[in-house]
């Protein structure tokens, strides 16, 4: 008996001993680097190496696995888990980081880098370091928001927004009445880790209907540690005089794991640079997720739930004519603590629950992915105090499956989406009627890389059935999506051609609107018969990059047939509300150019200069006139200066700055009025308190430069009411 | 090792532990004490609107813009009955305004009660 149980003992350590992973990591030089991020994509895990460069995981690692090695200073590096091969891994020093811009090689979700147009920002710190998870995502090139103030914003993607860039939160397609530029993301910055952006239709696993692009937003990965770490943060802004807080706890034993995050957020109206409060742009935000996951030989399961619940006032609501509405008639003087955070009229209540199962599993080069998602968005409009305008349940349950094979140079992926939406009212009175919409989709996508030159090609075949029974209405839409990409890479230079074809189907808004939308101060009006919209998009990339420059040239073309469009008609609905109806344009084109650049002087290794630029054009070949609401150009302008080598009081860290330049938009539409110019100024300077707790200071809009974006919702009321002042915020995290 | 040796060695392990669980104790007391103020501010909570109190007027169309005609404050049901479709409120006189802009005596079914800005 006894030996029975020292050999099972034995035995259980051998097998422990066989089933862990470790590796090494090194410099050029053969000196050990701690403090790499090492990150499994495919597990979800992010680990560290130690003091001496090693790091071990019991994590079963299936071969074809990805690898992501990232530390600041260091080129990072991705592979190819393979069992039988050594982990020694050696980073080159870097003089220079040059992330973010599609330079450095990592893993990505949306595919591969070198072949689509694919760009990532981190997130892991958005809610310490920047006033918006907006906002900071277009700084990205190409990149724009709609918005008024920071309650209600949305993104827009080399033009196009809404219901042509789809959203994904950790496998969910996000379905949150999307199709009104009122309705914001449905979502925050808690517990996301980043994002990845893919410009047109060439997400074709995610991008059923992406006609302008997909967003991914992923949350923070697992650890390995059985002490639990985490941290609290919490933020002030003086414009809006914004209170936030978050928690975030991580904790894992043999093979469970879990995160936990919670935020709330309160904030009052913003000072205009006249110092005036714009009337009722408060919001108040309350958000909770939690992720468990186990793992278990090839096996892994992931469990989220996330609820967030937006209310958020709508400002510059009138019931006059917008043209006649003064500014002074929906300011504030100052503001009034006792009664100034308080929800008001008109304003948006959003609940929205989503709940995710994702199951995973290796079998020899293969992995076999399946997501079940359920999400639900409670949408409540208010005008009146006890009465809601609108009272709708959207609610989106999703399936996909993924298989992914490495078979040498190759990466096949083959899968199936299917999904059932519903639209239901809660009160007689409705902007949109009750409607359902049932979808299948099927794709295949084919990566091939060896040595310089790369190919990828992908099909998806979409099946979209609407219903209304209100509407009379049933009809099935079918369409075949396609692209194609090329690259070829010669040392630092890398040239890419991608081709993308992507197909829309009408939105229940757009087919059945009628009535009033007081958060858009109009009567919208759709149309029964408009039909499927197709996208195709034309994008070069090249890119090259030294110790100290790099530089990523982008343009494109995009042509939109059946383009769908909301626009003003000549009619007042109740001698107040402008009518505006959905139309379908034959051809609409929409091209443009982006640039990056970043710099780094040899002789001072610490600064960082990185600059954007995008321009865009559009054209609607119906009537030889511009689309509505083409974003302005813009020059984007980062600085940044680290000084921790510097061995400066208080454990400074970093001085940034951000400049954005919009160029006057006067390519307009009847209903637009011309954008003037206008200079944004950002500074921040980061430090230690204490080894755990860091703090950022910063001012936004240092310059109070009084500006109204194109983009902006309200730029048509009241002359255009100008985004926020001068603003002072401090952010503090604790991490432990 | 001595048994003096051993001693001190248990005395310096039952510190380090009693560091290491104080340590551990701050921590949890921390989080304790944050997630019960997230908690806690995540849980609190406006007053419900059905009790509120809010000013109403009538919104009448004049030749330049809109008057209002103050119409007294509403609270609880008799808000949800001044808001409901088919509410009707008479006026028993003509209402002058600062402006000198004229509301004839009469019924009316256009009622606010939203709050404006304060200019």
């Amino acid at each position: 008996m006894k030996i029975f149980i020292f050999s099972s003992f034995f035995m259980m350590n051998v097998f422990t001993l066989f089933s862990q992973t470790k590796g090494i990591i090194l410099d050029a030089y053969d000196i050990p680097i701690n403090e790499v991020a090492i990150f499994f994509p495919d597990q979800n895990i992010l680990i560290y190496s130690n003091n001496d460069g090693e790091f071990i995981t019991k994590l079963d690692i299936s071969d074809n696995s990805y690898i992501n090695f990232f530390k600041n200073g260091y080129s990072s590096k991705t592979l190819k888990y393979k069992s039988d091969l050594k982990l020694k891994i050696v980073l080159d020093k870097l003089h220079i980081n040059l992330d973010e811009i599609g330079v450095t090689e990592s893993f990505n979700i949306l595919g591969n880098s070198k072949l689509s147009s694919i760009e990532k920002k981190s997130l892991k710190d958005d809610f310490s370091a920047s006033s918006s998870m907006i906002e900071n995502i277009a700084q990205l090139s190409g990149v724009d928001a709609i918005s008024s103030g920071t309650g209600i914003q949305k993104l827009v993607v080399r033009g196009l927004s809404g219901m042509r860039v789809v959203t994904y939160l950790n496998g969910m397609k996000i379905e949150n009445q999307q199709w009104a530029n009122d309705h914001g993301l449905g979502f925050t910055d808690l517990g996301l880790y980043e994002v990845e952006l893919i410009k047109g239709s060439s997400a074709l696993q995610y991008g059923g209907e992406a006609v302008g692009g997909v967003i991914y937003f992923k949350d923070n990965p697992f650890i390995i540690s059985e002490v639990m770490s985490g941290y609290i943060s919490a933020k002030f802004n003086n414009s809006n005089f914004l209170f936030g807080n978050q928690i975030g706890l991580k904790w894992s034993k043999n093979n469970f794991y879990i995160n936990f995050h919670a935020q709330y957020s309160l904030a009052s109206d913003y000072r205009l640079p006249n110092s005036t409060y714009l009337f009722n742009s408060r919001y108040r935000n309350r958000a909770i997720k939690f992720s468990i996951a186990n793992r278990k030989n090839k096996m892994q399961n992931i469990f989220r739930y996330q609820y967030n619940g937006d209310e958020v006032g709508i400002p510059a609501h009138t019931h006059e004519n917008l043209e006649n509405v003064d500014i002074y008639d929906i300011t504030n003087s100052n503001i009034d603590f006792s009664q100034d955070f308080k929800v008001t009229r008109p304003a948006q209540f959003i609940d929205n629950h989503l709940v995710v199962y994702e199951n995973n599993y290796f079998i020899n080069k293969s992995k076999l992915s399946f997501y079940l998602g359920h999400f639900i968005n409670n949408l409540k409009e208010y005008e009146k105090w006890t009465i809601p305008a609108f009272d709708m349940v959207l609610s989106n349950t999703q399936i996909r499956a993924n298989a992914r094979t490495n078979l040498d140079y190759f990466t096949l992926n083959i899968g199936a989406q299917a999904g059932l939406m519903k639209n239901k009212n809660n009160i007689i009175k409705r902007l949109i009627p009750d409607a359902n919409t049932n979808d299948l989709g099927f794709y295949s996508t084919l990566d091939y890389e060896r040595k310089q030159f790369g190919l990828k090609i992908g099909s998806r075949l979409d099946y979209k059935k609407i219903n209304s029974e209100e509407q009379n209405y049933d009809k099935l839409f079918s369409s075949l999506s396609s692209s194609a990409g090329i690259y070829f890479k010669q040392k630092s230079h890398l040239l890419r051609l991608t081709y993308s074809g992507a197909f829309r189907t009408p939105h229940f808004a757009e087919l059945f609107a009628d009535g009033i939308h007081h958060g858009t101060n109009r009567y919208e009006l759709g149309d029964s018969d408009l039909t499927l919209e197709k996208g195709y998009q034309l994008d070069l990339k090249y890119q090259w990059s030294n110790d100290h420059f790099g530089l990523v040239i982008n343009p494109f073309t995009h042509n939109i047939f059946d383009f769908i469009s909301i626009n003003p008609t000549d009619s007042l609905y109740d001698n107040s509300y402008k009518i505006f109806d959905y139309t379908q344009f034959n051809k609409v084109n929409l091209s443009g150019f982006e640039m990056n650049l970043h710099f780094h002087p040899h002789s001072i290794h610490s600064l960082h200069f990185e600059q954007s630029y995008s321009f865009i054009k559009t054209k609607n070949y119906d009537n030889d006139k511009v689309l509505a609401l083409t974003p302005s150009n813009k020059i984007k302008t980062g600085v940044k200066f680290e000084l921790e080598e510097y061995n400066l009081g208080l454990k400074f860290k970093t001085v940034s700055l951000y400049h954005l330049y919009s160029f006057a938009q006067e390519e307009i539409v009847e209903n637009e009025t011309v954008t003037d110019a206008y200079n944004v100024l950002n500074v921040a300077l980061s430090f230690k308190l204490f080894d755990q707790l860091n703090v950022i200071l910063g001012v936004n809009n240092l310059l109070n430069e009084e500006y109204v974006p194109h983009l902006s919702r309200v730029k048509e009321v009241a002359g255009g009411i100008p985004n926020p002042a001068r603003s002072f915020t401090i952010n503090l995290k604790y991490e432990f | 090792m001595s048994f003096h040796e051993a001693k001190y060695l248990n005395s310096f392990f039952k510190v380090s532990i009693l560091i290491i669980k104080n340590k551990k104790m701050k921590k949890t007391n921390l989080l304790t004490v944050a997630t019960l103020c997230l908690a806690l501010s995540f849980t609190s909570c406006s007053k419900s609107d059905s009790v509120e109190c809010h000013e109403c007027h009538i919104a009448f169309d004049g030749t330049n813009g809109e008057i209002e005609v103050e119409i007294g404050e509403f609270c609880g049901t008799a808000l949800e009955d001044v808001e409901a479709p088919g509410y009707t409120h008479e006026l028993t006189e003509d209402y002058i305004s600062v402006d000198g802009d004229t509301v004839p005596a009469g019924t009316y079914n256009e009622i606010h009660c939203e709050e404006h800005a304060d200019h």
